[in-house]
């Protein structure tokens, strides 16, 4: 990855390559901020419970990724093409 | 008297809601819920411009995206024209020859900047600011739905 030339905010992040599905998690995160901060009756129980949403939305789509694997490289081949 | 919440919707706090994420939340007494909103919102729109850049808001190229996106408020207006002023006039980088998308190659080629998102990168950062936009509108909804003490019983029992 070249940083050398990338201008924060103006230009975009240079390639990250095989590792972008990780950006998945920051995005999981903001999501998990927001609608807790709506949701939770009390503020004391905020920061685990954000925890928990972020962890529940990462693993609802690594689960979603590994169905999608199985359809696409085991189920798919198998049907018959005609 | 006993304090009743109100129900009525409130427009006032959704539409601070809507020029700074939270306010809506701070107007109806809700401080914490407010900042939290605000934190999320910003943290979203923070990541999403690391990642995609500016050209990530686009108002002509990606209308449908930035109807979700102006749902955050002034901020996607600001950087939408941050994008017109700084890339699509070259103000920043260079402008280079594209061939531009397939439905207009028949004209000269279009200039764009070198500094223009493409691919995973552009994606994401339209992903991370437009997503920011759908959860503001569901903050400034909740902000102006929100079941709070009726004032005007509340200073009657005082």
């Amino acid at each position: 990855m070249n940083l050398l030339a990338w201008v924060p905010f103006v230009g975009p992040l240079p390639s990250f390559g095989a590792w972008w599905p990780l950006l998945l998690i920051p995005l999981a995160v903001g999501i998990s901020m927001i609608y807790k901060a709506l949701r939770v009756p009390s503020l004391d129980r905020y920061v685990r419970e954000v925890f928990i949403m972020t962890l529940q939305i990462i693993l609802a789509m690594v689960a979603l990724t590994v169905v999608l694997i199985l359809v696409v490289q085991v189920i798919v081949p198998i049907i018959p093409a005609d | 008297m006993a304090t009743e919440p109100t129900n009525r919707f409130k427009p006032l706090a959704a539409i601070l809601g809507w020029i700074i994420p939270g306010l809506g939340h701070v107007q109806i007494g809700e401080r914490g819920r407010g900042a939290l909103v605000f934190a999320g919102v910003a943290f979203l729109w923070v990541c999403g411009l690391l990642i995609g850049g500016i050209d990530s808001v686009d108002r002509t190229n990606d209308r449908l995206w930035f109807i979700a996106q102006a749902g955050s408020g002034p901020v996607a207006f600001v950087v939408d024209g941050l994008n017109s002023s700084l890339l699509k006039k070259g103000a920043v980088g260079e402008l280079i020859d594209s061939p531009g998308p397939r439905s207009q190659r028949r004209g000269a080629p279009q200039q764009v900047s070198t500094l223009k998102s493409m691919a995973q990168a552009n994606e994401y950062g339209t992903l991370y600011t437009a997503l920011a936009g759908l959860m503001n509108i569901v903050a400034l909804l909740d902000a102006g739905s929100r079941r709070t003490p009726n004032r005007r019983t509340r200073e009657g029992s005082s």
